[in-house]
């Protein structure tokens, strides 16, 4: 019977789909209140939070550069937010996420009435991306609209790092 | 061996499982349920046909469906399935299915399918001509086998088929060639059989925004006019228009306003376009730009060659969204949404001297969940709203004449 257990659990894990099992990138789904909880979770540390999208052509030329920044930048708090327009795609998002070399950021996804989610993140927003938001220790917030020049993000690091005391 | 069995079905249904949630999300997001029925659909199409039949064509469960309205909206007949497989449709916030109805009754139908997992494009159509009984199999409007997306279509007063939509096809050969590539192309193709076969893609303009609708309407002599987000120098992305001479012969693109919006981005927001029987442009678009910010109207009174000072519309603090314009029989007739934070209204402004001024705005309709882009339809008596919620269901409210 025990051997019989151990057979049904090893197929059910050979056949779950890959990216669950495989990569162990967790997408955590940004509903409502996600927002603020992110920004309690973060105070007091410098965060970078990107949203991005895998139907947005400038994200997908962007993301792979924020994969390399965070592997250059480990002081720095990573997080990518999937804000493509509804519906999303979980599958899709964790495959480009781990592409990127993001698979250990904190990656969330948006999951629910968009025009909502993005109201409580920036009420101006209409939802274009990619996006990148600044955020200091003290919480001040630089939105940078499209693509972000990595050279930006490393000086804006530097900065927040150096004034770390 | 009864064991094994069990062993094979449990893992049967969790696979099952795994595989329905992952489709299941993808759809359940934004519409309320997934099947091909309209109380589904998370994108609806309308127009009406020259005997004043209502036409919906919309997106769910995987398809596009189209149905059929004698009595403006209050009952459907039996929808049809146009695409009878289950595709990968388009669901970009600007991409929606387009339809076409003839003089003889004909429907053409175009509509965009992700062809891969990049999510790269595919520009659809097909036809019927049994009224609406039955559709041809599908064909690619191009053969090209670059992305493609944002189609639209529209009979011309001849019964000529004209269709534009946003090309890809030049970016690898730019990139070959060691160029930067930005954006799309602006391509065209035209049919004389309704919509059966078209003539070969061509190009009207190259490096245009990539990710937003692109309008079509014609102008008093049956020339095509396309408006679209184009960029401009140093990648600004700002609207322009172009007046085709002919269905084969586009003009030179035209500048509606300097937004000055430089955004490496997808806005995933194009424009509108409505041409009076007098021949205005009537056009308003959303920009996050240098020099102005949110929706605004312009109108053309020369064939495209200058606009209007844009006129901001809405109240900024509720991020006004999707306006459309349409040049209805009682008036000039603009809708957009707004959000508030907790619910969307659709509000709406009359012109009655060709976009010269405008009425107060009210708001016609509400909804609380996701909800499709406003549109407007005349059958040139009336003008009604189309708007498809996912709380509320397909609305399509009369317009009251206020002009």
């Amino acid at each position: 019977m025990r051997r019989e257990f151990l057979v049904v659990a090893l197929l059910l894990v050979l056949l779950m789909p890959a990216p669950a099992q495989d990569s162990g990138t967790q997408l955590k789904p940004f509903g409502r209140g996600s927002w603020q909880e992110l920004m309690k979770a973060h105070a007091g540390r410098p965060t970078i939070v990107h949203f991005w999208g895998v139907t947005c052509g400038p994200c997908k030329v962007e993301l792979p550069q924020l994969g390399a920044f965070m592997k250059d930048h480990p002081g720095i708090d990573i997080v990518t937010i999937s804000a493509d327009f509804v519906p999303d795609l979980p599958a899709a998002t964790r495959a480009m996420l781990e592409r990127s070399g993001l698979a250990l950021a904190e990656n969330w996804i948006f999951d629910g009435f968009a025009d909502r989610l993005r109201f409580e993140i920036d009420p101006t927003w209409q939802g274009d991306i990619p996006r990148t938001l600044l955020i200091t220790r003290e919480g001040e917030m630089t939105t940078i609209e499209g693509s972000a020049e990595i050279a930006d993000l490393a000086q804006w690091t530097a900065r927040q790092l150096a004034a770390k005391k | 061996m009864f064991r094994m069995k069990l062993i094979a079905i449990t893992v049967f249904v969790v696979w099952q499982g795994c595989a329905h949630a992952q489709m299941h999300h993808q759809h359940t997001s934004e519409a309320a349920c997934d099947e091909p029925a309209l109380r589904c659909a998370s994108k609806v199409t309308p127009t009406f046909g020259p005997d004043g039949t209502l036409w919906l064509a919309w997106m769910a469960g995987g398809k596009i469906s189209v149905a059929s309205s004698r009595d403006a909206g209050k009952s459907f007949l039996t929808p049809v399935a146009a695409t009878p497989e289950r595709l990968n449709l388009d669901w970009g916030p600007d991409a929606r299915p387009k339809i076409a109805i003839d003089r003889k009754g004909g429907i053409a139908l175009a509509f965009s399918i992700f062809r891969d997992k990049a999510f790269n494009g595919q520009v659809l159509y097909t036809r019927s001509d049994d009224g609406g009984k039955s559709f041809a199999t599908p064909r690619p409007i191009t053969a090209s086998k670059e992305s493609q997306r944002f189609e639209t279509i529209g009979f011309d007063n001849n019964g000529v088929l004209f269709a534009a939509w946003l090309d890809k096809r030049n970016r690898v050969p730019a990139q070959q060639a060691g160029k930067k590539y930005e954006g799309a192309a602006l391509f065209f193709a035209s049919s004389t059989d309704g919509g059966g076969t078209y003539s070969e893609a061509r190009m009207a303009i190259d490096n245009t925004c990539e990710c937003c609708r692109v309008e079509l309407a014609f102008d008093p002599s049956n020339h095509p006019v396309v408006v679209f987000r184009n960029i401009f120098e140093s990648g600004i992305r700002d609207h322009a228009v172009i007046t085709f001479a002919d269905a084969a012969k586009p003009g030179a693109p035209r500048r509606i306003s300097v937004d000055d919006w430089q955004i490496a981005a997808c806005p995933h927001h194009g424009p509108s376009l409505a041409i009076s029987a007098g021949g205005t442009y009537h056009v308003t678009w959303f920009t996050n730009g240098k020099a102005r910010k949110g929706l605004f109207y312009a109108h053309s009174r020369d064939g495209g060659k200058s606009f209007s000072a844009p006129l901001a519309i809405g109240q900024a603090k509720r991020n006004p969204s999707r306006p459309f314009v349409l040049a209805g029989p009682h008036g000039t007739v603009l809708v957009w949404k707004e959000f508030d934070g907790e619910k969307t209204t659709v509000n709406l402004m009359t012109s009655g001297d060709d976009g010269e001024t405008w009425t107060k705005p009210r708001s016609v309709a509400e909804t609380s969940d996701t909800s499709d882009h406003p549109l407007l339809v005349t059958d040139g008596r009336r003008t009604y709203l189309s708007w498809m919620t996912k709380a509320d269901g397909y609305r399509f409210i009369p317009i009251e004449d206020e002009s």
